[in-house]
């Protein structure tokens, strides 16, 4: 063991600068494997030392002042054009930079476990793109789905993300100290997905937004003749498996993207689907509001409040079916005879289901 | 679980850091099934899992947790979606006809372009889609168990760690204490972590108690000696920088900070105080070896006046006398730090430093210029001057943020353990914010074609078989 810690496991004991550092990325003889043919850094050493490419803004602003055929407005989308052109070049000469010549990670580099070809590290949020959600939603007061969609990442993970900063920033204006040193180094030791604004790739999607969950129902193969003639769509299909599941479009976390695309194959312009947006939106408002005050009407209507000299009383209608056929269903109520609690047990843990 | 969990001879893949586990791993190969029965196979597989993934749970706990149904999903493009309703899957011959998307993304393939997101399902080589890795998928639920969940989230370095954190009370779940390592997260979840327990966990070890300096490469040997001493000396005297850069100039931007917030409370000039003594122990031991006795009994005379002052003020003296004692001490160390000689300090670049240092500060604070160094400011290179001050400043954030302590249970500056790199990876179900050490269980993990979720170092064989034994008694 340490012969391999002080040859090829030497390489493990610190972090590799501006790269992930990882089991699968390494050979038998503690090279990295994807220096072999570094084709990738040749380029990189290549147009770090190549001349300035892109011409210095003054003189191309002063041609841009002497061409006559061009507006003012051209001149300024050419200024623009050529900041955003610095700026990305920037960003790639940094990044170049941090790698220290080194090429970028490969699929196969991302492998802890070198075994296991079905896993691999993915990348996390960076702090700066983290921020940009941050921003999006609570500052600028754009809704999680919409989020979500322009920046691919995960709806639930875009709430988390709104949910963990706000946290952070109280901390901030409590003065309680963050793990700034421990957050640098983790985050410089995993692959990121970055945000770079002003350049021309600001957003890389993070992870695919519509996942579909595969529906036990839908796991066992069925043998379904159909008519050749008949159009056999996915909801069809989908009843085929359940009579109650319903089709892949309606089960996707965003199907929103779904109707937009839809309108824009039919040719709407873009105002009209925003409208379309719009009225949908309030459509799905109002029937959440109706089932809300349907539930409200019900509550009123089957429960009763007995107000006591200490404590209320609330009554409700219950089915004494319910506890089902072990008598422990999940949803019964009371205390059964002939079924003792086995969380009353002594020496039985009790660890709680959920915390609210 | 054994009490030596790494066995040489016999190794076993475990849930932590260390370098005994990840020479393991390096050497780690598919148990050879050749002259072995099934049943040995099995029992093989299920072994290594099992020492892997469940080492807490026993293993009726684990029997019945297990589900034979394993989750997973496959990604759709909306875009497909909306131009198709299906049926194209269903004409033709029955198996579909090839959509154009579909031959645009095969001619992509052959031209050996990357796979866009667009390419619905992931394929592989040869054109056929990927296989969902289902066997990879056998411990899933373990994956929601609070300790698990902790390790995954790079908050300890192994999940017994993890367990310890929670039965001790460092571990919240929404906000409130959780001490059952067993808890199973439910999608939504926020678990906690006290940051100061992270940082112990993830850090460098120290030395010795006392010191704040780490070990690492204590078990180098002669083969990077050199390296070693080199990369001792380095760490040295970037502290040494540090803290005497922090001499000069902190105690500008400290003193700002107790002008401001001079009136308030007790507390903040009683910090200040223990602050200093802190301090002038640091100036002795970083430079012990070139102080003369003269001015190391100066610098302990201060920090007992430090004390003195202290204790007054714990008898109950007037805030506002013990904040003007306060800048008259700080005063005071400056003045000290200018008189020590120019070779006690570790390298030139420290003296630099300190010049720049000492030009920030009287940027800052042009009132406190008890310090000669101070009264002839550098005309002619202003402008280096205030990069090295704007440099320093940045540096000096740096250090705030991430600051010598020798009561720090981990070394300090604050760095990442040994061989952390190897195993740092967050899985896709976690949302981790690593500032304030929390994070959001977000769901469970699913497989999707080509990639399971639970990370597992063991082959797809391996998990296959496993899965197999625990089927058995289904």
């Amino acid at each position: 063991m340490w012969t391999w810690l002080k040859g090829p496991g030497k390489a493990f004991r610190k972090p590799l600068p501006g790269s992930t550092n990882y089991l699968g990325a390494y050979d038998k003889q503690g090279q990295l494997a994807r220096m072999k043919n570094n084709r990738d850094g040749d380029q990189a050493d290549r147009r770090r030392n190549e001349p300035e490419a892109l011409e210095d803004e003054d003189v191309a602003a002063k041609r841009d002042m002497e061409d006559e055929n061009l507006s003012e407005e051209d001149r300024e989308l050419r200024a623009e054009q050529r900041k955003i052109a610095r700026a990305t070049r920037e960003a790639e000469v940094d990044d170049m930079d941090e790698r220290e010549g080194r090429p970028r990670e490969r699929l196969t580099d991302l492998r802890p476990y070198p075994l296991n070809h079905g896993f691999r590290s993915q990348p996390v949020l960076s702090e700066d793109l983290r921020e940009m959600l941050y921003i999006q939603t609570v500052e600028q007061g754009h809704d999680l789905s919409s989020v979500a969609a322009t920046f691919g990442v995960d709806l639930r993970r875009v709430a988390a993300v709104v949910r963990l900063k706000t946290i952070e920033k109280q901390w901030q204006a409590e003065g309680k100290p963050l793990a700034t040193a421990y957050s640098e180094a983790v985050l410089k030791m995993l692959p990121t997905t970055p945000f770079k604004p002003n350049t021309n790739n600001p957003v890389t999607p993070h992870e695919p937004i519509n996942d579909l969950p595969v529906h036990p129902s839908t796991r066992p193969q069925i043998f379904y003749p159909a008519s050749e003639s008949r159009s056999f769509t996915c909801e069809d299909a989908a009843a085929v498996f359940d009579r109650k599941l319903l089709p892949a479009d309606k089960r996707i976390p965003l199907p929103m993207l779904v109707d937009l695309e839809k309108w824009k194959n039919e040719g709407l312009n873009r105002a009209e689907r925003t409208a379309r947006q719009i009225e949908k939106d309030r459509s799905a408002r109002e029937e959440a509001e109706t089932k809300e005050r349907k539930k409200l009407e019900w509550e009123e209507r089957t429960q009763r409040t007995v107000p006591g000299r200490r404590w209320d009383f609330n009554f409700q209608d219950i089915s004494a079916e319910k506890v089902g056929k072990d008598g422990r269903g999940r949803d019964a109520i009371g205390f059964r005879y002939g079924m003792p609690h086995i969380d009353r047990k002594a020496g039985v843990v009790k660890i709680p289901t959920s915390v609210q | 679980m054994p009490r030596k969990p790494h066995n040489l001879k016999r190794p076993r893949i475990r849930q932590d850091w260390r370098k005994e586990n990840l020479y393991n791993l390096s050497r780690l190969t598919t148990p050879p099934a050749a002259n072995k029965t099934f049943f040995q196979q099995k029992w093989t597989a299920k072994s290594l899992a099992r020492a892997y993934h469940s080492p807490y749970v026993r293993e009726g706990t684990w029997t019945r947790m297990f589900d034979r149904r394993l989750p997973s999903v496959v990604s759709m493009d909306h875009r497909y979606l909306a131009k198709y309703d299906g049926s194209e899957q269903a004409s033709g011959r029955g198996a579909g006809l090839e959509t154009p998307m579909q031959e645009q993304a095969r001619r992509r393939r052959r031209a050996g372009e990357p796979f866009r997101a667009e390419d619905a399902v992931a394929k592989r080589a040869d054109g056929r889609p990927e296989k969902t890795p289902y066997p990879q998928m056998t411990f899933h639920p373990l994956e929601r168990r609070l300790d698990t969940a902790i390790w995954r989230a790079l908050f300890s370095s192994s999940v017994k760690q993890a367990r310890q954190f929670v039965v001790h009370g460092w571990v919240k779940v929404n906000g409130k204490k959780m001490i059952y390592p067993g808890y199973q997260l439910n999608p939504g979840d926020m678990f906690s972590v006290e940051p100061e327990r992270v940082m112990f966990a993830t850090g460098a070890k120290k030395k010795s108690s006392d010191s704040h300096v780490t070990d690492h490469g204590a078990f180098g040997g002669e083969v990077e000696e050199g390296e070693e001493a080199e990369d001792v000396e380095a760490r040295e005297e970037g502290e040494g920088e540090e803290s005497e850069a922090g001499m000069a100039t902190i105690e500008s931007a400290e003193e700002r900070e107790a002008l401001e917030t001079k009136p308030e409370d007790e507390q903040d000039a009683k910090k200040a105080m223990k602050n200093l003594i802190a301090r002038a122990k640091r100036i002795l031991e970083d430079s012990k070896r070139d102080l003369s006795g003269k001015r190391q009994q100066e610098l302990r005379a201060f920090s007992q006046s430090v004390k003195k002052t202290m204790s007054k003020h714990g008898s109950g003296k007037e805030d506002a006398a013990i904040d003007d004692t306060v800048d008259g001490f700080e005063t005071a160390l400056a003045e000290i730090m200018t008189k020590l000689p120019e070779d006690a300090k570790p390298t030139q670049s420290t003296s630099d430093v300190q010049q720049s240092a000492t030009a920030a500060a009287s940027a800052e604070q042009p009132t406190l210029s008890s310090n000669p160094q101070m009264s002839d400011p550098d005309k002619e290179d202003e402008y280096i001057a205030r990069k090295d001050a704007e440099l320093l400043s940045a540096a000096l954030e740096r250090a705030r943020a991430n600051p010598v302590d020798a009561s720090k249970p981990y070394a300090t500056p604050w760095q990442p353990r040994q061989f952390m790199s190897a195993f740092a990876f967050i899985p896709r179900y976690l949302e981790v914010n690593q500032k304030i050490c929390s994070a959001v269980y977000l769901r469970h993990p699913v497989a999707r074609p080509g990639l399971a979720e639970v990370p597992t170092p063991f082959g797809g064989e391996t998990m296959e078989l496993a899965f197999n034994w625990y089927l058995r008694r289904r």
